[in-house]
Order: C-alpha cells, then sequence, then structure tokens
C-alpha cells in the first residue's frame, strides 16, 4: 500500500515534475515574449519617434510644394501678363490666321506688355530687372514689327481689293488696321487713283450701263452742258470719296454739306490724312479735265459762251475750295484753267473792240440811229452782263459788283464810244450835212439805255453821262445858235450883247430901226412856226429827254435874247424913235413875259422878270 | 419716326450696307427741298433758310426690312439761273425727289418741265416720286391733294404729301423711292454692279452673295460672342475660388477646371 501509495506518490512526483518542466519551459516561453514583446516596444517607440520625424518632413514638404505651387501660379499670371502664348504668337505673326479680333487682340496685348514692362521697370530694387525688362522688350518688339509687317501685307492687299469699286465701304477691322502704317496708305491712294480715272473715263466715253445716261463726250458739241457735266461729275465724285475716306478713319461725319465752307483747323492726324489722300486720288482727274476743258475753250468762237463758261469755272473753282482747300491741286487746276477761261474772253472781246474800231460807216446812209456794229456790240455786251448779273450770289456789296465786271466794261464800251466818235468825224467831213453831233448823242443814248438795267454798271453810267453833258452842252449851243439864226433875231441879239454905249444903237447898221423893224416881224413869224414847240433837228435825237431838255436851253437863250433886245430898244441912249410903238408893232410886243408863256416856261417867266 | 429710333440709326451712319443710292433732289426754288433733306438728315426743322447755291451734298443710311440702305443725297438750287449747274447732276440718279410746294400753285405747273428734264437726262430707270411740300400750311394750300395726286399717276410718279416744319411723311418719299429702286433690281432691270446705274452694292451685300447664304452673318456673329465669354471665364479664374479650393485646382486640368466653371457660371 505503501508502495502503491509510494508508488503513487513517485507517479504524481513525476507528474508534477513533468507540469513543473512544463511550467519552468512556459516560463522561459513567457519571458522570451516579454523580452519580445520589449524589443517589440522599444521597436515601435523607435519607430513612432522615426515616423514623427518623418511626417513632420512631410508636411514641411507639403507646404514647400504649396510655396512652390504659389509661385508658380504667379509666374504663370506673370507671364501671362508679359509674354505671349503661342496663340497669339501664331495670330500675330503666322500667314494662315486671317487679321481679325484675335491678331487685333494679340497686337493689343503686345502694346500692353510693352507699356506694362516700362512701368514697372522704372521702380527700383529689382537687380535683375533691367536684364527682363531688355529680353522681354526685345521679343515683343520682334512681335510687334512682324504683326506690323503683316498687317501691312493684309492693308495693302486689301487696298487693291477694294480700291477697285467705284463706291467704297469700310469695315471695322479696316478701321481698326488703318493708324498702323502709311505704306499701306500710299498704295490705297494708287489704287484710288486708278479707280476714279478708269471711272471718268467711262462716265466719259461709255456713260452708264448700256449708254444710259449717254457718255459725257456726246454732248461735248454743247461747251456749257460739257464741261458742267464733267465739272459735276468731279464734285460727286469728291463726295462720295470724302465720305469713303471719313469711314475709313472713323470719322463722324459733321454733317456739313458740300458746298458750305469746310473749316480747316488742323484737329487731327486723320483730317490730315483724308485731305491728302483726297487731293491725290482727285488730283489725277485734272489733266484729262484740264485738256477737255481748254479743248473747249479755244475751240470758242462766240464770246459769251466763252464767258458762260468762264463763269461756270468760276462756280466751281469756289466750290471746290470751300471743298477741298485752295492749296489741293485740283482748285489749282481749276484756278489754272478758270483764268485760261477768262482770258480767251477778254481776248475775244478785246479782238471784237479792236474789229469795231476798224469798221467804217456807210457813207450815204443818212440816218443818225446808232449803227449796225454798235446794236450787235451791245447786244453781247448785253448778254455779258445777263450772265454776270446771275452769277451774282446777292451777298457781295455794290463795290465788288461794280469791281467784278469793270474790266468787261472798259473792254466792251470804250472801244464803243471810241468807234461813233471817230468814226462819225470822218464821216461829217466828207458829208457836212450829215448831222454828227445828234447820231453821237444817240449812240451814247443807246448804250447807256443797254447798261442801264445793271445795276453793277453805275460807275460806267456816270461816265457816259458825263461825256453825254458836254456833248449835250455843246449841241444846245449850236442849236440855240440855229434857232437865233432861224427867227432871225440872231445878228440883233449878238449886237445887243457887244453894244458897249459908245454910239446909239439905232445908228449901227445892223440895228437900223428898219433892220429892226424887219427882224422883229421875222421873229413873229418864227413864233407862230412849229418850230417854237419842236425842233425837226433835234426830233432825230432818239432820246426824247434830250431832245425836250437841249430845245428848251434854247428857247430859254432865246428868251433872253429877246429881254436884251427890248431892254437896249427902250435904252434912251440908244436913241430909237418910238422904241414902244416899234417893239409893240410886232408879237411878242415887247412883253417878255407872253414870250416865256409862248415857249411854253412860265415856271421860269415870274422868276426872269 | 420717334426719336430715339432715330438717334441709334444715327450712331451707325458708319456701318455697313446693302446698296447705295443716289437721289437728287429737284424743284422750283423755294419750295422747300433742301429743308426737307435737312428734316430728313438730322431730324430738325432748318430755320432761315437761304437759297441753295448750285448743289449741296449730304448722305443718311436708312434700313428697309432687312436691308440696310446708303443714300448720298444731292440737293439742287432751284433758281433758273443754277439750272446749267444742276442739270449736270441728273446723271448716274437712281432716284429723284419733286418737290413742290402745296402753298405755291406756280411751283406745282412748273413741275412737268423739271420732270421732262429728269427723265431726259438720268438714267432711264429713274424713280420719281412727286413730293407736295409744307403741308402743314393747309389753310394757304394752293393745290389740291386730289389735283396733285391725279397729276402724279399721269405722269408715272409716286407721291405724297409731307411737312419739313412738323416732319410729317418726311422720311416717306426717300423709303418710297430706294422701294422702287430695290424693286426694279430684284426684277433686274437695274444693275448695281455696273457704273452710272446710281446703284451700287455695299460691302455687306458683296459678303452676302460670296457666302451663298446669310448663316455666314450668323457664324460671324457667334465667333464675337464666344471671345467675350472667354473673357469672362478667365476674370472668374484669376478672382474667383482659386484660393479655396487650392488641391482642386492643381490636380484638374486648366481646361475641365474652366468648363468646371462654365457649369458654375451656368
Amino acid at each position: 500500500m505503501e508502495r502503491k501509495l509510494a508508488q503513487g506518490s513517485h507517479q504524481f512526483l513525476e507528474a508534477l515534475g513533468e507540469v513543473d518542466q512544463k511550467l519552468e519551459e512556459l516560463q522561459r516561453h513567457v519571458a522570451a515574449m516579454h523580452a519580445s514583446c520589449d524589443e517589440a516596444e522599444t521597436q515601435l517607440k523607435l519607430t513612432n519617434e522615426a515616423s514623427a520625424m518623418l511626417l513632420e518632413r512631410a508636411g514641411s514638404l507639403s507646404e514647400e510644394r504649396q510655396e512652390v505651387e504659389n509661385k508658380k501660379s504667379i509666374v504663370t499670371l506673370f507671364l501671362n501678363r508679359f509674354t505671349l502664348n503661342e496663340e497669339e504668337v501664331e495670330a500675330m505673326t503666322s500667314r494662315d490666321v486671317p487679321i481679325g479680333q484675335r491678331f487685333f487682340q494679340a497686337m493689343d496685348k503686345t502694346e500692353r506688355i510693352r507699356t506694362d514692362c516700362r512701368v514697372l521697370m522704372a521702380g527700383r530694387g529689382w537687380t535683375n530687372a533691367s536684364r527682363y525688362r531688355l529680353d522681354i522688350m526685345a521679343s515683343t518688339s520682334s512681335n510687334l514689327e512682324q504683326g506690323y509687317e503683316k498687317i501691312f501685307r493684309w492693308c495693302s492687299y486689301e487696298f487693291r481689293q477694294m480700291g477697285r469699286d467705284m463706291q467704297v465701304e469700310v469695315e471695322d477691322t479696316m478701321r481698326e488696321a488703318i493708324p498702323i502704317r502709311s505704306e499701306a496708305l500710299t498704295v490705297l491712294s494708287q489704287v484710288r487713283q486708278a479707280t476714279l480715272m478708269s471711272s471718268f473715263l467711262t462716265a466719259l466715253t461709255r456713260g452708264g450701263p448700256s449708254g444710259l445716261p449717254r457718255p459725257i463726250e456726246l454732248h461735248a458739241h454743247d461747251p456749257m452742258r460739257y464741261v458742267g457735266d464733267m465739272l459735276a461729275w468731279v464734285h460727286q465724285a469728291i463726295a462720295a470719296e470724302r465720305e469713303f475716306l471719313e469711314s475709313l478713319f472713323g470719322l463722324q461725319a459733321d454733317g456739313r454739306m458740300v458746298g458750305s465752307v469746310r473749316k480747316f483747323h488742323e484737329k487731327s492726324e486723320e483730317e490730315d490724312w483724308i485731305r491728302e489722300l483726297m487731293d491725290l486720288a482727285v488730283g489725277k482727274l485734272c489733266v484729262p479735265l484740264k485738256i477737255r476743258v481748254q479743248q473747249t475753250i479755244r475751240s470758242q468762237e462766240s464770246s459769251i459762251i466763252s464767258y458762260k463758261i468762264a463763269n461756270l469755272l468760276q462756280f466751281y473753282m469756289i466750290t471746290m475750295r470751300r471743298t477741298i482747300g485752295e492749296a489741293a491741286v485740283l482748285s489749282t487746276t481749276l484756278n489754272e484753267i478758270t483764268e485760261v477761261a477768262y482770258k480767251a474772253f477778254y481776248d475775244a472781246i478785246e479782238t471784237q473792240g479792236r474789229a469795231l474800231l476798224r469798221a467804217t460807216l456807210d457813207l450815204d446812209d443818212p440816218s443818225l440811229a446808232p449803227p449796225l456794229a454798235i446794236l450787235d456790240h451791245a447786244q453781247i455786251l448785253r448778254e455779258v452782263m445777263n450772265v454776270y448779273e446771275s452769277s451774282l450770289l446777292g451777298d457781295e456789296g455794290e463795290e465788288e459788283q461794280t469791281a467784278g465786271f469793270r474790266r468787261i466794261l472798259d473792254v466792251t464800251v470804250d472801244p464803243a464810244v471810241e468807234f461813233f466818235t471817230s468814226n462819225s468825224e470822218e464821216k461829217k467831213r466828207l458829208r457836212p450835212r450829215w448831222d454828227r453831233e445828234v447820231y453821237v448823242l444817240n449812240c451814247l443814248s443807246y448804250l447807256q439805255s443797254v447798261l442801264e438795267p445793271f445795276p453793277f454798271t453805275t460807275q460806267k453810267l456816270n461816265t457816259l453821262q458825263q461825256v453825254v453833258d458836254t456833248k449835250v452842252l455843246h449841241l444846245t449851243e449850236e442849236h440855240s445858235k440855229n434857232i437865233m439864226a432861224d427867227a432871225g433875231i440872231q445878228l440883233i441879239a449878238e449886237t445887243c450883247e457887244k453894244h458897249d454905249g459908245s454910239e446909239p444903237m439905232s445908228r449901227i447898221p445892223v440895228t437900223l430901226p428898219a433892220q429892226l423893224q424887219t427882224a422883229l416881224r421875222n421873229f413873229s413869224l418864227w413864233l407862230s412856226g412849229l418850230e417854237v414847240v419842236q425842233s425837226p433837228r433835234l426830233s432825230q435825237l432818239t432820246a426824247q429827254r434830250l431832245h425836250i431838255k437841249i430845245h428848251q436851253a434854247a428857247l430859254e437863250r432865246m428868251a433872253r435874247s429877246y429881254q436884251l433886245i427890248c431892254e437896249q430898244v427902250k435904252k434912251p441912249e440908244n436913241k430909237y424913235e418910238a422904241a414902244s410903238t416899234l417893239l409893240g408893232s410886232e408879237r411878242p410886243f415887247g412883253q417878255v413875259n407872253l414870250l416865256w408863256q409862248i415857249f411854253g416856261l412860265e415856271g421860269d417867266s415870274s422868276k426872269n422878270q | 419716326m420717334p426719336s430715339e429710333e432715330y438717334e441709334t440709326e444715327a450712331t451707325e451712319l458708319l456701318e455697313t450696307y446693302d446698296f447705295l443710292m443716289k437721289y437728287i433732289v429737284i424743284g422750283e426754288a423755294g419750295s422747300g427741298k433742301s429743308c426737307l433733306l435737312h428734316h430728313f438728315t438730322h431730324n430738325s426743322f432748318k430755320d432761315h433758310s437761304q437759297h441753295t447755291i448750285g448743289v449741296e451734298f449730304s448722305s443718311r443710311t436708312v434700313k428697309l426690312g432687312e436691308k440696310r440702305i446708303k443714300l448720298q443725297l444731292w440737293d439742287t438750287a432751284g433758281q433758273e439761273r443754277f439750272r446749267s449747274v444742276t442739270r449736270s447732276y441728273y446723271r448716274g440718279a437712281a432716284g429723284a425727289l419733286l418737290v413742290y410746294d402745296i402753298t405755291n400753285r406756280d411751283s406745282f405747273t412748273n413741275l412737268s418741265r423739271w420732270l421732262t428734264d429728269a427723265r431726259a437726262l438720268a438714267s432711264p430707270h429713274l424713280v420719281c416720286v412727286l413730293v407736295g411740300n409744307k403741308a402743314d400750311k393747309d389753310d394757304e394750300r394752293e393745290v389740291e391733294w386730289a389735283e396733285a395726286s391725279r397729276w402724279a399717276a399721269e405722269n408715272d410718279v409716286h407721291f405724297l404729301e409731307a411737312s419739313s416744319l412738323t416732319g410729317d411723311n418726311v422720311e416717306a418719299p426717300f423709303l418710297l423711292a430706294a422701294r422702287s429702286i430695290l424693286l426694279s433690281i430684284e426684277s433686274g432691270a437695274l444693275d448695281p454692279e455696273k457704273a452710272g446705274s446710281g446703284v451700287s452694292y455695299g460691302d455687306r451685300a458683296l459678303r452676302r452673295v460670296y457666302s451663298s447664304s446669310r448663316l455666314s452673318f450668323g457664324s460671324l456673329s457667334q465667333t464675337r460672342k464666344k471671345g467675350t465669354v472667354k473673357l469672362k471665364l478667365i476674370d472668374t479664374y484669376c478672382l474667383g475660388p482659386c484660393n479655396a479650393y487650392p488641391y482642386i485646382c492643381y490636380t484638374l486640368p486648366l481646361h475641365s477646371f474652366a468648363s468646371y466653371h462654365l457649369l458654375a457660371v451656368k
């Protein structure tokens, strides 16, 4: 039992020993595990530390990255602002990209970059600034240059295209492109010149579609129409051209009408361009215009037509001066041809005047009326005056009006006066009975009547009037002598006038009472004749006014002479017996008063008595 | 026409046009030709108007339906003494406005002379419009509407009465003539391509001819619209939420970002 017990105990011991062994092993394991765990923990701790560093690093890295990104965005912005992207460079330089919005945006941007660059680099503190600036400026300037080159080519091409149409119109792109290149404008100008020229020639020789309206040259036989049509065509072309150029340069039309005066204040470059281009485009037309007008002027025989042409040219000259300025080629050309036209006209009327002087009077023509030569001459003058009057605008002063026509009047009227005064002398010499004085007065009053209706002839009329006045005085003198002789009292009157009282008049042979008696009878007879009322000689005067004036002046003188005779006869020292009976025997019975009445000069009688 | 509408037209003077037409305005002196034109081009009555000397020029662009028409207007002096000058301007006119004064019988009786001149000197397709001016002075009227209308019918011209003082009907004669001219262009009687016809194509019409349809116009304007949208986008990109969503910004390609914002904007 014991043994069994011992055996059992031994078995227990064995088993427990085994357990103990196992436990020991377990403990060893646990210790190992513990060590491992510790190690792991340390390991972990280490790792932890390491990762913390790593995290920190990562954080700083990401911060750095953000900074870099920020920098990048700034740089991108800077680049966007200060450099051109490829697209833009392409737009500016490539031939494939058409001119348009894109191009102009790129050009604008380049310009902006250059401005910004200048501003930015003006500030201090940037060490590398000048280098950057130079870089940017260099690259942009080469781009700009190419851009300009491109737009120049484009403008030239477009101008060549558009210039061909007679009526042109401008699109926005073109308007924006214009300020850029003057060479392109030269091209435009050349094309416009050619276009206007060919349209002008077409209008001259071919006319409108299928010949209607008819070509201008078809009316070359009608000088006024021919010249007028050409000038009107040019005028219309100018208006259209002006509109085209205004829209090309983007100038708002100033609402001015062509006829009114354009004010040439030097307001803008565009205005200068327009003027220059206008001048060039229209100037080309001057050559064909000038040739034709001069040819027309030269071939005119009628001085009236010459004058009309000159007037028309002058009208257009003034209009063009107002429209395109005095310095324009067309204005100077018009000026030139206007002068030529006036010269032709003056030559014509001067020749006419000379021809008039050479003309002779028909010696066998007893008429005292102005001769045909004068009538023709006056007719031309009258028409010229009509033209001149219609050419006046109405705002000229009288002085200006007169000045404008003085030369023509001098050239026409003076030879006429010269003609009938000198030629009549000649005729008078050969035909003494022909009444030269009346004839000259008739011619003068005819000329006056021609000039009178026109206000601008006043000065010439006054000069003529002076000539007339002297002639009238002369004729009055002659006439009064004539009627005194006719009336038979001339000798007696003369003696009365000369009588100095040295000898009684009744002793002088001419005024012996018997002679006086006869003379008074004759006078009485004459008084009952017709000549008292009207003189047959003076009735040849076409101007009734002059007739009356001269005749009355002569009658007045006669009355005074009669009065003198009466006074002398009544004087006792002249020793007439029965002086009152002598005078009273015949009409007007020694009553001067009555004589005035007979002559119809009552108004004067009271004064003279 | 109300003045606001006119104002917008005035600023568009420099714009393109489909046709260019030359008109001449004729009639007795003092019938109000210059005033009529002045009202048409300036939209106001011309006070203290003087006699026209020779010829004067002005222009205006009008709209007739879809067509824009540029009118070059030649105002002539009515006085007899300028007859020889003004006659030269009939050449190459597509339209003529024959103006008389309803308060002046003489200005009406002389019309046939003016019309004969116009028909003889201008192109055979000349369109004439008879305008009885000074319609505001009805109490001084010497020419009845019916009589003038009859005359117009007999002579194959259009007719209406207008007043340069009040502006009544001032535009109508110009538009009436333009319509007639357009009709004869359409019928083929008048060819704007030929010189001296008084009508010519504007650039707009040329473009239309070359581009087979008006769609090209549409596309042209559309490209312009695109341009403006682009500008807007750039704005939002610079000022917009760059700072708020930096990471997203950087990870997305630029164009998709733009489209994202396009949506946002929309």
